[in-house]
């Protein structure tokens, strides 16, 4: 039998069962949906934090002290804020060929902020240099002086007052220790160049303050044996063309005979990443997670690939008689077997081609919940309709075949 | 076994005599349909012998009605002849094709190609209309959907269904119901047209006018296998082969019927209905045109 005609008789078949019909599709809709909808958002927020990180730290290596053993509880984050780069390790990186910039970043704890007659909490600030601002990052005004009691904003924090922070605005700073220090907004900016913690989840508020004079930290420098500076972080911003031989250069003056490498204590090391390295752990996380929860959503395509398979079993032998029928007048097994087939397949693939419009709408509507540009999955939905295709075959196959199995002497008789 | 009695209708019977090649086919000359010591049985809480070592053969362009009572094995005959079954033993030579040696592909293309079915229950595809429902066999014989149309179009013309294409069954009555089924067997050009209780299920005068077009397609050269328990329905054949309990009990033939030789097809419908006006002038019952049977629904 040609397929076209088998094609036509499936069809003519659905219709006739519309309500059954439609609802199959519906689970299967659901299953595709929720595949194309799952994977559709995880795609979407990995190209937003890859993005964010790729668009404005490409050339970036990140400098952390790190816990060597990953699985100690905290220890991680723990190491990450322990301060072991001194202001000379700084400057002896910055004489490295290849390096454009060294920016090191501490935290300043603060207990509020206040402008006007407001008062928010604000649990701690960046200290940084002046390099961490860069023209493209700038939305208002400027990056701050060294030496000046003055302050930079990212776009959360100046709306964090009810009436925004703008430039020039005068904001009074609680530090941890209680005392009270009025700093001038001198600009506003939608990200920094440096810190990878600063450089992106641009919804936190964050206030920058130059390190002279609200960075108080300092150790005795091992190579120097005077008081200095001595920050938790690090980033060195290489040419465009230079960052894997900085990352190399990096890792080995830190590892040497570097203030830092003196500075560890036991059980940490330092960890020397390009954002690209960065951008390759978070990718392999949210991919768990997209997979771990379209995992879960293939459930239900597994679900519906059932209610396929019910309603091709009730649908043959509903239509024994016709079986019998269509036997008696020259359908050989394989023609018998090729009509329910076409029937599954065809509810299975109407299932996967409304269910991937329907899964994007979803992933849309969640995408602008998150904020989050929307990035399709091209190879998910694909993915969906091949399965879609597939849940068909596979379920329309056991009815299929005994529909094809079907006495057509008894068919006959079937009432 | 009982074996028919000889004939010139009957060429009854056992053997045959040729034998089939690797395929099933005998060489030609043979009888359309010819049984060969068949038996089948069924197990139906116990062993049933629906067929108990028949041997009985129909020559190309007879018309043989089958009667017996219900139980008899008619109907497991005529489902052996449309290879919708197979047989225990002994052989069934459909056309120069040994059935029970052919695979069921073969015997299903047999039964679209080769072979018409007729039913009592009409057994119609309900969703399809007249004209799809005649060419449902070519659809599985791989005809061309233009090609099947205008066939299913041709054959329903020459039932007199010519206004009925796109009706389906349940907007039809049963006579026209009947005949949109005799088109579906004819739609093939089967050499073997198989008539299962054919007037079961329709009224007397409808009855009449399919029986009259079964004799019609007859007498155009197709060989007709008609199963029927009533003996008003069996004369209308040229010889009939009772069955009783498995076996055949005895072959009658036109001649034994009608020893003065002439056409005296029963008027039994005519009698029903009382009018005399499906008898001719001469006295024999007449025989309408296809086209013609619009009256009767």
């Amino acid at each position: 039998m040609e397929p076209s005609e088998a094609f036509r008789i499936a069809a003519r078949s659905i219709r006739a069962h519309r309500l059954r019909s439609a609802l199959t599709v519906v689970g299967m809709v659901i299953g595709i949906a929720s595949v194309v909808a799952f994977a559709t958002f995880g795609a979407s927020v990995q190209a937003a934090v890859i993005g964010d990180i790729g668009d404005t730290n490409a050339n970036n290596v990140f400098v952390t002290p790190a816990s060597v053993d990953d699985d100690s509880p905290g220890g991680e984050e723990l190491a990450a804020t322990r301060p072991v780069f001194t202001e000379i390790d700084v400057d002896r990186l910055r004489t490295q060929p290849g390096v454009e910039a060294v920016i090191p970043q501490g935290l300043v704890g603060l207990s509020s902020a206040t402008y006007g007659n407001q008062t928010v909490a604000q649990r701690q600030a960046t200290a940084t240099v002046p390099e961490t601002f860069t023209e493209s990052n700038t939305v208002a005004g400027r990056g701050f002086e060294p030496g000046a009691e003055e302050a930079v904003l990212n776009e959360a924090a100046a709306r964090s007052f009810e009436r925004n922070v703008t430039v020039g605005s005068t904001l009074q700073l609680t530090l941890a220790s209680g005392e009270t220090r009025n700093v001038t907004v001198v600009g506003i900016v939608s990200g920094t160049r440096g810190g990878f913690l600063s450089g992106f989840g641009g919804d936190t508020p964050r206030i920058f303050l130059p390190v002279d004079p609200f960075y108080s930290t300092v150790i005795e420098s091992p190579s120097v044996g005077a008081d200095v500076s001595v920050y938790p972080q690090l980033t060195v911003i290489a040419a465009p063309d230079a960052v894997p031989a900085v990352q190399d250069r990096t890792e080995a003056y830190l590892t040497g005979e570097s203030d830092a490498a003196q500075l560890l204590g036991e059980g940490t090391e330092i960890r020397v990443q390009t954002s690209e390295d960065i951008v390759g752990a978070i990718q392999d996380v949210i991919s768990q997670i997209t997979r771990f929860v379209t995992g879960i959503a293939v459930i239900s395509l597994v679900v519906a690939a059932i209610g396929i398979a019910n309603i091709t079993l009730v649908s043959v032998t509903e239509r024994t008689k016709e079986i019998g029928i269509m036997k008696a007048v020259g359908a050989t097994n394989r023609d018998t077997m090729q009509l329910f087939l076409t029937e599954s397949v065809l509810l299975g693939t109407t299932g996967a081609v409304l269910g991937v419009p329907v899964g994007l709408a979803v992933a849309w509507g969640a995408t602008r919940f998150a904020d989050v540009a929307l990035t399709l999955a091209v190879d998910w939905m694909a993915f969906a309709v091949v399965v879609g295709v597939g849940v068909g075959v596979v379920a329309g196959l056991y009815p299929a075949w005994r529909a094809s199995r079907v006495d057509p002497i008894d068919a006959l008789r079937y009432e | 076994m009982c074996p028919p009695p000889n004939g010139p209708a009957t060429e009854g019977s056992s053997g045959g005599g040729a034998t089939p090649d690797a395929t099933g086919r005998i060489a030609d000359g043979d009888p359309l349909v010819a049984f060969d010591g068949v038996t089948k049985t069924y197990q139906l809480g116990g062993t049933v012998t629906a067929l108990d070592d028949v041997s009985v053969s129909l020559d190309p362009g007879s018309y043989t009605a089958v009667m017996g009572p219900s139980g008899s094995g008619k109907s497991t005959l005529l489902n052996l002849v449309g290879g919708l079954d197979t047989a225990d033993t002994g052989i069934v030579r459909v056309d120069g094709v040994d059935l029970g040696r052919v695979s069921e592909t073969r015997r299903a293309e047999k039964r679209g190609t080769a072979i018409g079915f007729v039913f009592q229950t009409f057994n119609l595809m309900p969703r399809l209309t007249a004209v799809e429902n005649v060419a449902l066999p070519l659809v599985f014989d791989g005809w061309a959907r233009e090609d099947r149309l205008v066939r299913a179009r041709d054959v329903l013309d020459d039932v007199g269904l010519g206004d009925r294409y796109d009706h389906k069954p349940a907007e039809l009555s049963g006579g026209q119901r009947q005949r949109v089924a005799i088109a579906r067997a004819l739609a093939p050009e089967p050499s073997l047209l198989l008539a299962d209780e054919p007037t079961g299920n329709v009224d007397t005068d409808t009855g009449a006018a399919i029986m009259r077009l079964l004799a019609e397609i007859h007498d155009r050269g197709n060989t007709i296998l008609l199963v029927t328990h009533a003996r008003r329905i069996a004369e209308h054949a040229e010889r009939i082969v009772h069955v009783r309990d498995g076996r055949i009990e005895r072959v009658e033939t036109v001649e034994q019927r009608r020893p003065h030789g002439g056409d005296d097809r029963p008027d039994t419908y005519v009698d029903a209905r009382g009018d005399g006006s499906d008898t001719d002038a001469d006295g024999s019952p007449g025989r309408e045109p296809a086209t013609g049977l619009d009256g009767a629904e």
